[in-house]
């Protein structure tokens, strides 16, 4: 082995007792705090510059051990993240129901309607027309021919044939529906008649009834339609006359023929069924109908 | 030592620091191999002790600065690092990459060791002891891989030592 020279000796000596005061300055008062600093502060800045080099590399070693049970996570990511959005799809089909359901409610309470909830199951041509739909409830459920069919608020149609446990719609849409109707704002009656997405063709029975784009047109009169009145059939867009004086207008259908899914057949209820008060002269007792009085007196026997 | 022997030294050591940093210690985990150490070894190993001893001392005061314990620890062991890589400089020539990875992991465990005695600074003694030997074989195997390249750097026409000049 070879010996260091006297110079190197000196040196090497020299140098050990420079860092043995170095580590009792250090350790004893911090003295070296300034020059701990620049020298942190300069080699965390290189660094930080040269992660973008060391990091891609020491992450792909650290990966190298788990690649077996990276794929197995990856795998169990991506059958979780499948789920999740079946969930997120079912969550949001629900969330249409639900407000369906309530828009169902809320017409069933506000008209004093009996409304039996149904699913689109089917939809296309059918029983000689072109616009029809199946829906899931039938006889069974109470559901009969020329009941309406509403979404709640509008209408959608009505029924044409029944089975046990199935119902065929006649959308209002089909060109061979006509319904009969009221505006809203003039209490003229007409016929719509439909025109498929386009929405309907409006013929009032006056023909000289005053008719104004925006006007709102209902299902009515009560008792005298096939369907139940007081439905939103659509909006006046457009109003045309002939030449032979004859007025006719295009309505906006309230409601989508070709979005359905969750529907309410009327199956009684509604302004013609229920009994009213009769009017009588200010300052005279009220009264009821004979009857409702015949109902009354049913019901304390 | 020329202007371009020292400035090359500088650079490996800084280089080696940052390797160290970003690669070697997340990789190593809780063993501590030590690049800037096994660097040291090899540099003395193959220019022998003057060097071993500016080189050692030089780059443990850089270490030292750049982390959290007192300067002078790591300055003091990777010194006695030169100096004794650098005495056995002759005598090794091909066993320069084992004997270069055991001296490092020499170093490292007597700095873990005197930062324990210290405080609060490295790891305890019993964390140095225990992983005494797989450091070892952590600087060995990192020092079979940078040997070669720090013998080949020295011999490169710009590193070269020149050789005295004596006076007539």
């Amino acid at each position: 082995m070879r010996r260091l020279t006297r110079r190197q000796r000196i040196s090497a000596i020299a140098l050990a007792v420079i860092a043995i005061c170095f580590v009792t300055l250090d350790d004893a008062g911090g003295g070296l705090r300034n020059a701990h600093g620049g020298v942190r502060g300069a080699m965390g800045a290189l660094y930080r510059s040269t992660d973008s080099v060391l990091g891609p590399t020491r992450r792909f070693v650290q990966g190298i051990p788990d690649v077996g049970s990276s794929r197995a996570e990856i795998d169990k990511l991506r059958r979780e993240n499948t789920d999740l959005h079946r969930q997120l799809a079912a969550s949001q089909a629900e969330a249409k129901s639900t407000a369906e359901l309530n828009r169902l409610q809320l017409a069933a309470d506000a008209g004093g309607l009996t409304i039996v909830p149904a699913k689109l199951i089917a939809f296309g041509p059918g029983e000689g027309f072109d616009w029809t739909a199946t829906l899931d409830v039938g006889a069974g459920s109470g559901v009969a021919v020329d009941q309406t069919v509403t979404d709640g608020s509008a209408v959608v149609g009505r029924i044409i044939h029944v089975d046990s446990s199935s119902s065929v719609v006649l959308l209002a849409a089909d060109p061979g529906s006509g319904i009969g109707v009221r505006d809203t704002r003039t209490g003229q009656l007409a016929v719509a008649t439909g025109a498929g997405t386009a929405g309907f063709t409006l013929v009032p029975l006056d023909p000289s009834a005053d008719l104004k784009v925006g006007d709102q047109l209902q299902t009515g009169p009560a008792g005298q339609s096939t369907y139940a009145a007081g439905l939103l059939v659509g909006t006046v867009i457009a109003v045309r006359a002939s030449g032979d004086g004859t007025t006719q207008a295009a309505l906006r259908a309230a409601t989508s023929p070709t979005a359905l899914d969750l529907v309410g057949v009327i199956l009684h209820g509604g302004p013609n069924s229920a009994p009213r008060a009769v009017i009588t002269p200010s300052g005279a007792e009220p009264a009821t109908s004979p009857s409702a009085g015949a109902a009354q007196s049913a019901g304390h026997r | 030592m020329t202007v371009r022997r020292a400035v090359a030294a500088l650079a490996a050591v800084v280089s080696a620091m940052i390797v160290q940093a970003g690669l070697v210690v997340p990789l190593a985990g809780h063993i501590p191999v030590s690049l800037p150490a096994i660097l040291v070894a090899a540099v003395a190993l193959a220019t022998g002790p003057s060097t071993g001893i500016a080189l050692g001392f030089t780059a443990g005061l850089l270490a030292d600065l750049a982390s959290q314990h007192p300067a002078g620890v790591l300055a003091l062991c990777w010194l006695g690092l030169g100096v004794g890589a650098g005495l056995l400089a002759e005598h090794t020539t091909k066993r320069r990459a084992i004997i270069a990875g055991a001296l490092a992991a020499l170093s490292t465990f007597a700095a873990g060791l005197l930062l324990a005695a210290l405080g609060p600074y490295g790891t305890p003694a019993m964390d140095c002891i225990r992983y005494a030997g797989p450091a070892a074989i952590g600087d060995v195997a990192v020092a079979l891989a940078l040997t070669p390249i720090v013998q080949a750097m020295l011999r490169s026409p710009a590193l070269r030592a020149r050789p005295a000049v004596r006076r007539a």
